[in-house]
């Protein structure tokens, strides 16, 4: 754990920002998360480390794109290159973020971060740059699709962050792509604000090469009457986790978020949620799904909490896994916290394997098995993928990424 | 409105009767009087109030009553829980009877049938004598005796809830019964055996007041009276003849009425 | 709106089975040590493999820290403060009933427990157990004959020391978890059941606990072995007196099934709950546990668990034998400042085991009510199946329902299936049910029991109709 021990003999940054002091500060005392907590507890103790031993923060090599920009429609943005944008249009406005207005920001959420709970956001912090940090101010209505890229790169360890406030009525598309170079880690923290009325499809789509971790946090804080969509995969990472916090700050927001992990070889990766109503008539619809095979560990672990205020919260969620190897393992841990009483909430969650009498009338069609299980592999998927705003070329590419060994 | 005269008192009064739910005045004035041995239909569009005016009467909690009265032989009932009233003998037929998953509807039955004869000073049934008068009653409106061991409506079909609503009736034996839109959702055959397990009920003594949008419960137990419902009022008063009319004319007819009174 | 503080209001009832036994007790000091332990186990005239096991419980208590995970708020408790032996005194043999103390006698006719020949209840043996130690058991001849053997653990010890020294400690080891240390260390009395082969056991079989001191615990220690192709069905109700200290209940339970046996478990738990501010009331932290040994052996476990201030308590089934089958079903309700954290967990280890989990949670007041389960499909565990369903109902704005299922496979061919749900009791029912006579107290005591049919269903007749008892009682009180 080479960062952890730098963190504590403050060798690990020459020069640090004013943010990245603070959160320097805050985790020299306590390093590490605690991992006995419910959030830390199944997480692979030696991929952890792994993940945190790097010597080379944040060198940057260019980022190869895993495919070509063909439609000029496409706002694409690379955390740590090209991320310079200022467009004012008729019907829609981008604009980046002032640094003042980025620090401001941060430095308020530091404020209120528990050690524990928010331990990857401020490892995030100490470690992304100024040059790592992209932040965005949208408005209007007929904002062009936007693709932010994020990577790590080979024998690295990068820490990115992204920011983005969306103003009232703003109604955007976002994909977030990440992708792990071999032999590296990436820490991602995102934070997501929508104002009233905004609509956001977000899709995230992170996938690695050889040995790649990583660490992704988003942050969503939803004001009333905002519409968050997400869909999301993560693939192909010797250890992946996927943080998600909600909040909806006075209820009546709608919340729609389907994910899926697929796990192969000896990989981990988990998906951690905690969906929060601070308010009266909020909705969330939540599925993740989970493929585990090989030898890998798929994890799910999912708070609803809707306390005395949040009456009338309408809150569902399920989680659905598919374990198809012997030596694999999946945890799941859908959890509701209620306090009010006038909620519909439910939970649920099943662990099997592919139907075998489905299998079994696509074989008898003659079908082999191979070619069943990956239709009913596909239509597993589907259901997720669906949500992931992304065009058609693109999907063909993570096919191909899906279908590989 | 002044119905046929007769010497008995009235066993409902409703005096122009000011209602709202959530600040919103759904009544504006309703005046019905029901006699023993009447029976009365109430008709109109949806959302004119029908429905609102049989919760209010039953005592539904989320109606706020503004003005007027309601009397049920002689005594103002408005101060009453809904289940005093429904042991005095007021019966409220539901439009969408509820499911309630878990509660037998034999044990329910039972305690409601019971609860009815501790008001009338007779003595309540055990488990065994109650599973007898359940199967005479039974008979009444078809049922079979599965339905007794099943949760209260749960996974009944829209005519075999209907018929539950009939089956409570025919035990409580009420002095009047509401029943909202009993017909709606019953194929020609169910209807019958609805409406015969109604007449079978209803005698001399008792009232009974038909909420509907059509016709055809009323070819089957044929009303004294016919009221016109319109924006929380009734707008005309006839005979069973009005109810043919309107069936020939539609709504838009009464469009014209203005109030009568 | 239907109000929903008349509901609330209809959820107290004053405890009726508060009342003091004054009769004279036989009282070891407080504190806990070697020579507490050992005075026990000489107390008891016990064998040397007891005392052994007992120390070796705890020296590894010694070792061990008081679980915190469940998020339970309650003051520390003093070890050193409890007294971990109390005994009503009586003649040192008592070869009938005729020689109880008629006051211990009287009491359990109070709890409506009759244990005397006129009185007893038929169909049902009872072994009585006040404070430490075990005061009576009926039937025991009728039950003989049978080859049954249900008495007290004490007797067991000294009776049949080949079995205990054999399963005691086999289904939850001493070092299992920070109360069944304290539990195998300390254990007082308890019942013990042995159904021999081929044996279905010709009567409901019942233990009775009661606690009447107000700073002693109660560790008490139940052990039942079903061998081959033999069943039986097991009560376990409990109560305690009103004080406004916190009494520390500890037990163990262990159950043994061998092949093609079966045990079902059932436990209606009204301790003393304290009273609206959380003042008094019993700590009931205890570990039961049932080990599935044979093939298609079963375990079923049905709880009401109504009192206590603090339930911590996880009945759990290992399921090794092929085929066997493990089942829980639960209603727990808490009110005013109850706190409940219970749940199961259904290890499967052999193949083709069966799993069902059936829990209903309803909370009122301020209380907290937690359902916490673990499913775990071992490696080896091929072609089993566990089916889950958690439903909450809440009766106020204050109350708090938590689910918390903690679910791992690792055996693809296998199947978990968990559901989980959250609801009040509906205006619309409830008017439904009041617009049809019914009062308004009844119709929500009839919903609240309906919504624990399932598992009401799962009770012995004669438990069934007492736990719904228990639930329009707690349901009944002041509608204003």
């Amino acid at each position: 754990m080479h960062i952890i021990e730098e963190i504590k003999k403050n060798e690990l940054v020459r020069n640090p920002s004013e943010i990245q002091k603070i959160c320097l500060d805050k985790l020299k005392l306590n390093p590490l998360p605690n991992i006995k907590s419910e959030l830390w507890r199944l997480s692979n103790k030696s991929k952890f480390s792994s993940f945190l031993d790097f010597s080379n923060i944040n060198k940057e090599s260019r980022m190869s794109l895993p495919y070509k920009n063909i439609s000029p429609n496409i706002i694409r943005l690379i955390i740590g290159e090209n991320s310079s944008i200022n467009l004012e249009e008729e019907t829609y406005s981008i604009r980046k973020l002032k640094d003042s207005e980025i620090i401001k920001y941060i430095k308020k959420n530091i404020s209120n971060f528990d050690q524990n709970d928010h331990w990857s956001d401020l490892l995030n912090h100490c470690l992304s740059s100024k040059s790592n940090i992209l932040g965005l101010n949208i408005s209007g209505n007929q904002v062009p699709p936007i693709e932010i890229f994020s990577s790590s790169s080979s024998e690295c360890f990068n820490a990115k962050t992204l920011i983005l406030f969306c103003e009232k009525n703003c109604k955007v598309d976002l994909l977030q792509i990440n992708i792990g170079n071999k032999n590296s880690s990436l820490s991602q923290s995102t934070y997501l604000c929508l104002e009233e009325n905004t609509t956001i499809n977000h899709g995230v789509v992170s996938y690695g090469e050889k040995k790649s971790n990583l660490l992704n946090s988003l942050n969503v804080i939803q004001k009333e009457k905002s519409n968050y969509s997400l869909g999301s995969i993560h693939f192909k990472f010797n250890y992946a986790r996927f943080e998600i916090r909600i909040n909806q700050l006075k209820g009546a927001a709608k919340t729609t978020i389907k994910g899926i992990q697929i796990t192969k070889k000896n990989d981990q990766i988990a998906t951690y949620t905690k969906i929060k109503f601070n308010g009266p008539n909020g909705f969330v619809d939540q599925i993740n799904k989970s493929l585990a095979d090989d030898k890998s560990h798929a994890i799910f672990e999912g708070a609803i909490i809707v306390p005395k205020v949040a009456q009338k919260t309408n809150a569902s969620q399920l989680s659905r896994n598919l374990l198809i190897s012997r030596h694999a393992k999946i945890d799941t841990k859908p959890q509701l916290e209620i306090i009010a009483d006038d909620v519909k909430c439910k939970h649920g969650a099943t662990i099997s394997q592919l139907n075998e009498e489905e299998l079994f009338y696509m074989r008898s069609r003659g079908l082999t098995l191979a070619e069943a299980s990956k239709l009913q592999l596909s239509s597993y998927f589907k259901e997720i993928i669906e949500c992931i705003p992304i065009s058609k070329d693109r999907w063909d590419l993570l096919d191909v990424l899906l279908q590989e060994n | 409105m002044q119905t046929k005269t007769k010497e008995l008192d009235p066993i409902l009064e409703v005096n122009n009767l000011f209602a709202s739910t959530e600040d919103l005045p759904i009544l504006k004035g309703v005046t019905i009087s029901v006699n023993p041995g009447e029976i009365h239909a109430i008709m109109g569009r949806n959302g004119c109030g029908k429905s609102t005016l049989s919760k209010i009467i039953a005592g539904h909690p989320s109606y706020k009553i503004t003005k007027g009265e309601i009397k049920f032989t002689g005594q103002d009932i408005k101060s009453l829980e809904p289940e005093e009233r429904a042991q005095s003998g007021i019966f409220l037929g539901f439009q969408y009877p509820i499911e309630i998953p878990g509660v037998s509807n034999l044990e329910f039955l039972r305690v409601a049938t019971n609860a009815r004869r501790k008001f009338l000073k007779k003595e309540e049934l055990d488990t065994f004598d109650f599973e007898d008068l359940v199967r005479e009653k039974l008979d009444l409106v078809k049922m079979d005796s599965a339905f007794l061991s099943r949760s209260i409506n749960q996974g009944f079909s829209g005519g075999e809830k209907k018929r539950n609503e009939i089956l409570q009736m025919a035990l409580l034996e009420p002095k009047i019964a509401i029943l909202d839109e009993t017909d709606s959702g019953l194929d020609i055959d169910a209807l019958r055996i609805v409406a015969s397990g109604i007449k079978k009920i209803s005698n001399e003594n008792t009232g009974i007041i038909l909420i509907t949008h059509y016709q055809r419960l009323l070819e089957e137990i044929k009303p004294d009276y016919v009221h016109v419902m319109s924006d929380g009022q009734i707008i005309k008063t006839g005979e069973s003849d009005l109810a043919l009319e309107l069936e020939k004319h539609g709504y838009e007819w009464t469009d014209n009425f203005t109030k009568e009174f | 709106m239907v109000n929903q503080n008349l509901v609330k209001g209809v959820v107290s009832e004053p405890y009726k089975y508060g009342f003091v036994t004054d009769i004279e007790t036989e009282k070891i000091s407080k504190g806990l040590n070697e020579n507490t332990i050992r005075l026990i186990s000489a107390k008891k005239e016990e064998p040397e493999f007891l005392l052994n096991f007992r120390l070796n419980a705890f020296r590894k208590w010694q070792k061990m820290e008081e679980p915190n995970w469940a998020d339970l708020g309650y003051k520390e408790i003093d070890y050193q403060d409890i007294i971990y032996y109390s005994a009503p005194k009586q003649k040192e043999k008592i070869s009938s009933l005729d020689e109880v103390d008629p006051k211990l006698l009287e009491t359990f006719d109070k709890l409506g427990i009759p244990l005397t020949e006129q009185k007893k209840l038929t169909n049902v043996a009872v072994d009585a157990v006040f404070d430490s130690v075990s005061i009576a058991t009926t039937f025991r001849k009728e039950l003989a004959e049978h080859g049954v053997i249900f008495c007290s653990i004490s007797e067991a010890v000294k009776d049949y020391s080949d079995l205990i020294e054999k399963y005691l400690g086999s289904v939850v080891p001493a070092n299992d978890n920070y109360f069944a240390a304290l539990n195998s260390a300390v254990f007082s009395d308890g019942s013990f059941v042995y159904i021999p082969k081929g044996v279905k056991c010709p009567m409901d079989l019942s233990s009775y606990f009661r606690i009447n001191s107000g700073d002693s615990g109660q560790f008490e220690r139940t052990l039942i072995i079903a061998e081959e192709s033999s069943s039986v069905s097991y009560l376990e109700g409990c109560t305690a007196p009103m004080f406004d200290t916190n009494t520390l209940h500890a037990a163990v339970v262990e159950l043994i099934a061998l092949d093609d046996s079966s045990i079902k478990y059932s436990t209606v738990q009204n301790w003393y709950a304290g009273n609206e501010e959380g003042v008094g009331g019993i700590f009931n932290f205890v570990t039961k546990r049932g080990k599935c040994l044979g093939k298609r052996s079963k375990i079923s476990w049905s709880q009401v668990e109504t009192g206590s201030a603090i339930t911590w308590k996880y009945p759990s089934c290992l399921l090794l034998g092929e085929e066997s089958v493990g089942e829980f079903y639960s209603v727990a309700l808490t009110n005013n400042l109850q706190q409940a954290d219970t749940g199961t967990k259904m290890i499967h280890i052999g193949p083709k085991t069966k799993s069902t989990i059936v829990s209903k949670g309803i909370s009122a007041g301020n209380s907290v009510n937690s359902y916490r389960g673990l499913v775990k499909m071992g490696s080896k565990a091929s072609g089993s199946r566990n089916y889950s369903q958690c439903d909450s109902m809440l009766i106020g704005d204050q109350a708090s329902a938590n689910t918390f299922p903690y679910i791992q496979s690792q055996q693809p061919n296998s199947e978990i299936e968990h559901e989980a749900s959250t609801c009040r009791i509906s205006e619309d029912q409830l008017f439904y049910l009041q617009s049809r006579g019914i009062e308004f107290e009844e119709a929500v005591s009839m919903m609240v029991s309906g919504f624990c049919r399932d598992v009401f269903n799962q009770l012995p007749m004669e438990f069934a109709a007492e736990a719904d008892k228990l639930l329009s009682l707690k349901l009944e009180g002041s509608v204003g």
